[in-house]
């Protein structure tokens, strides 16, 4: 069964063509952690990239690449969101499934913009910063 | 994200809890989002802009 049903496909698309900017999206595979009882019926990694090569084929500024244990990513399956190549730290670890599918949609389009959609407020206590800041938000898919 | 787009000094990462049980377990995930700033739980949920940036460029964190 494909990801995106056509309305969905036809909705995403029309979204993605606000992308300014090539966003390269890296599908990083390895030894997985065994998830919560009732979830193994999944092929987490498979499934992953599937979402992703599908998602890439809805914009020509949108490409694939699919790596084994590359540096800088901590567990598997992930995706990294990478504007016009360039690894900035942006991880989805897991598999994007649900909501979590949106908010990948949504990471590729920040990265595809060619200036900030933060404030400018915002931009300048980002670059004032004097120490590194690692994020991480956990979620669910519902 | 957008902090991590705007700085290199931030990254950023989602992280699918029910994937990683033993990771979401010691940041104490009992909802989402929940937010964990250089691997130390802080708060559930959305918050607008400004506040995110107070909370997480706050002095300590670094």
């Amino acid at each position: 069964m494909p990801i995106f049903r056509p309305e969905d496909e036809t909705r995403v698309r029309e979204l993605l063509a606000a992308m300014e900017r090539p966003v390269e999206l890296v599908v990083a595979h390895g030894p997985e952690e065994t998830p919560l009882p009732g979830a193994r019926d999944v092929d987490f990694a498979a499934e992953t990239e599937r979402v992703v090569r599908e998602l890439c084929e809805l914009s020509p500024l949108l490409s694939l690449r699919v790596e084994q244990q590359p540096d800088g990513y901590e567990r598997y399956p992930a995706v990294g969101v990478l504007p016009e190549g360039r690894d900035e730290g942006i991880r989805y670890y897991g598999l994007p499934y649900g909501y979590e599918l949106g908010s990948l949609i949504g990471a590729a389009l920040e990265a595809g913009r060619s200036s900030s959609s933060l404030s400018a407020e915002s931009l300048a206590r980002l670059e004032a910063l004097d120490h590194d800041v690692a994020i991480d938000v956990f979620v669910t898919p519902t | 994200m957008k902090c991590a787009l705007a700085s290199p000094r931030v990254r950023a990462a989602g992280i699918e809890a029910t994937e990683f049980p033993t990771l979401a377990d010691a940041m104490e995930v009992y909802a989402v989002p929940r937010i964990v700033v250089n691997g130390v739980p802080q708060w559930d949920g959305s918050v607008p802009e400004r506040v995110f940036l107070d909370r997480v460029l706050a002095p300590g964190f670094g």
